[in-house]
């Protein structure tokens, strides 16, 4: 099917348009068309467009780590699919409550609010997709769920069942984020930075203004080399490694090319002269130490051209409590160890299944299913 | 339910090959099937209908007839007509679907308030195991005047009954699948088309709502075997 030639919408109030009401169809036009027409020149308050996926850094983000979906799950397990569709369509009306991905996703936006006021032509932006194993007919409480918290989430694949890889490479995605290891593991097998996320006991209250997402450093922004070392030969080979190879680069890991996008939205703020008042702020939190492995993690983020806000060199020292102050929207590690630990404190830990510390991962099951 | 199929390409052994349409009869054929399993009495079925229009094929009827049990297709009947009858002929047989790669024809179809649907080379990639609809909530609308509402209607029509088909199935393992694509709009105007296949008997199993985003590569990997929109647009 083909799109018809630009037809020009008279009269039309700036929103995103519904099915237009003319005789012969909707006369919708083409992308370019239908954005300088409305956008800027009526001058009112319009629900802004979503940005071109080429142009955002796309973050797609499940629906059960956006939303806290536990009874539905429950009712999945333990009474099949059917009585769970049945369930949702009852509750179609009901929003479900913020999950661990919430904050993060509504920093997000508080960046792009920002990011509009100084660049407002600029599609260089986040741009949010809402990814559900869930079948469309109960997709509506998720559409419902969006108004009721007034989240900036117009685009969603809702799958039905079979898996969204091939739709979240589609659309370039940045960032997945989901509940489930093994479509997080589908994920960065394609290449695409994925990380899983859970609920924990409690969730430390994070900025609203300023979004901070931290990092550990093997294997979730480097490879995963000097673990293995580490893992085969002990903590004396790990460091001699380390100080013979502290001029050559670690090679880069799932999560380097998120860094990278932050980083050139950060540049959007200090070119307007926002350094200070940057309301994106990198951490990267490392049990490598300062003085000596530490080296060459900095050394290859500088060859990467990639800044961090603050690094942190633990030297092995529990993560726990210096993630407690920094209170990141997100923390990514390799290690369910740390993730676990993280979670105890308060703070928000995605876990990125990837690299050699896998095959060593405590006995933490994720559940399968919806 | 009742399709009618038009064309087909020739061979030198004197079958005719598969043409584009081929995966979309063996899907139809797979959903018979798996109904009938469901419940071998069973009445609300996929009926097709082979039209053909060219008096080269016509002449050569036992050549059809002999392809199609060649491919192990089911078609309950052939019909031969001239261009000027088809559409009588579509409308004498009660047809509630027609599939067609001439574009000339579809609108005729149209015009006559038969839900007519265009097929291209993207069907003849499409998998034989399961039936693949693609509902497009905010797309263009071919239509002449007047022909609207008579389409909008057998659209409707046909989309309840899909929906009821859909129905005998469960969420997984089903050999139909639906699909809703929302180009332009936001999530609003992909509810409202949800809401609206519901209230026609259609729970959609999958839904994409693109707000802008090109629309290509999404159609890529749903592979529907045709696309509907007449009961998605607003008039």
């Amino acid at each position: 099917m083909s799109l018809e030639p630009v037809q020009v919408m008279s009269g039309q109030v700036a929103e995103l348009p519904k099915v237009a009401p003319s005789s012969n169809g909707d006369s919708g036009g083409s992308w370019e068309g239908k954005r300088e027409f409305d956008k800027d020149h009526l001058g009112l308050t319009a629900k802004p467009k979503p940005p071109k996926p080429e142009n955002a850094v796309t973050v797609a983000v499940s629906s059960r780590v956006l939303f806290r979906t536990e009874r539905e799950q429950k009712v999945f397990e333990q009474k099949g699919v059917e009585e769970y569709l049945r369930y949702q369509i009852e509750h179609e009306n009901e929003p479900f409550a913020p999950g661990p991905a919430f904050p993060f996703v509504k920093a997000l936006e508080a960046v792009n609010a920002r990011l509009r006021e100084l660049y407002p032509q600029s599609e260089e932006l986040f741009d949010i997709v809402l990814v559900t194993y869930n079948h469309a007919h109960v997709g509506i409480r998720l559409i419902n769920t969006i108004n009721h918290h007034n989240l900036f989430i117009e685009r969603f694949c809702m799958t039905g069942g079979s898996s969204p890889i091939g739709y979240l490479k589609a659309w370039q995605t940045n960032l997945y984020l989901s509940a489930d290891a093994n479509k997080v593991r589908e994920a960065l097998t394609e290449g695409i930075a994925a990380a899983t996320m859970f609920m924990p006991e409690k969730m430390t209250e994070v900025s609203k203004s300023q979004l901070r997402v931290a990092f550990d450093g093997d294997a979730v922004l480097f490879s995963d080399e000097s673990e293995r070392i580490f893992k085969a030969h002990g903590l004396d080979k790990f460091f001699e490694h380390e100080k013979e190879n502290e001029d050559r680069l670690l090679d880069h890991g799932p999560l380097k090319g998120f860094l990278e996008a932050l980083g050139k939205l950060q540049k959007k703020f200090y070119a307007k002269g926002q350094r200070l008042d940057c309301p994106i702020r990198t951490y990267l939190v490392t049990a490598r130490s300062a003085a000596s492995s530490g080296i060459r993690a900095l050394k290859t983020l500088r060859a990467w051209g990639l800044e961090i806000d603050e690094a942190l060199f633990l030297a092995g020292a529990p993560k726990g409590p210096m993630l407690e102050k920094i209170r990141p929207h997100i923390y990514f590690d390799d290690q369910m160890f740390h993730v676990e630990g993280a979670a105890e404190m308060g703070t928000i830990a995605a876990h990125v299944p990837y690299g050699i510390a896998q095959k060593h991962n405590s006995k933490h099951n994720t559940s399968a299913g919806k | 339910m009742q399709c009618f199929e038009s064309g087909g390409a020739e061979d030198p052994d004197g079958l005719y090959a598969g043409g584009i349409a081929f995966p979309l009869l063996q899907a139809l054929q797979k959903v018979n099937e798996r109904l009938l399993k469901e419940n071998p009495a069973e009445s609300l079925l996929f009926d097709v209908i082979l039209i053909t229009t060219e008096s080269q094929q016509q002449q050569q009827n036992s050549r059809i007839t002999e392809s199609i049990r060649h491919h192990g297709l089911k078609v309950s009947r052939f019909c031969f007509s001239n261009e000027e009858d088809f559409i009588e002929n579509l409308l004498n047989n009660n047809v509630h679907l027609f599939l067609t790669t001439n574009r000339n024809e579809a609108l005729q179809g149209s015009q006559k308030g038969v839900l007519s649907v265009l097929l291209d080379e993207h069907t003849a990639s499409c998998p034989t195991e399961q039936l693949r609809v693609l509902f497009c909530g905010d797309a263009v609308v071919q239509s002449e005047a007047g022909s609207a509402l008579a389409s909008k209607q057998a659209a409707q029509s046909f989309s309840t009954q899909l929906g009821k088909m859909r129905g005998r199935f469960g969420p997984f393992d089903s050999p139909i699948s639906i699909a809703l694509v929302t180009s332009r709009g936001g999530r609003e105007s992909c509810g409202d088309a949800l809401r609206t296949l519901r209230s026609l008997g259609v729970n959609a199993d999958e839904a994409y709502c693109l707000a802008g985003a090109p629309r290509g590569p999404i159609k890529r990997l749903l592979q529907p075997h045709f696309l509907l929109s007449e009961c998605l647009s607003s008039n």
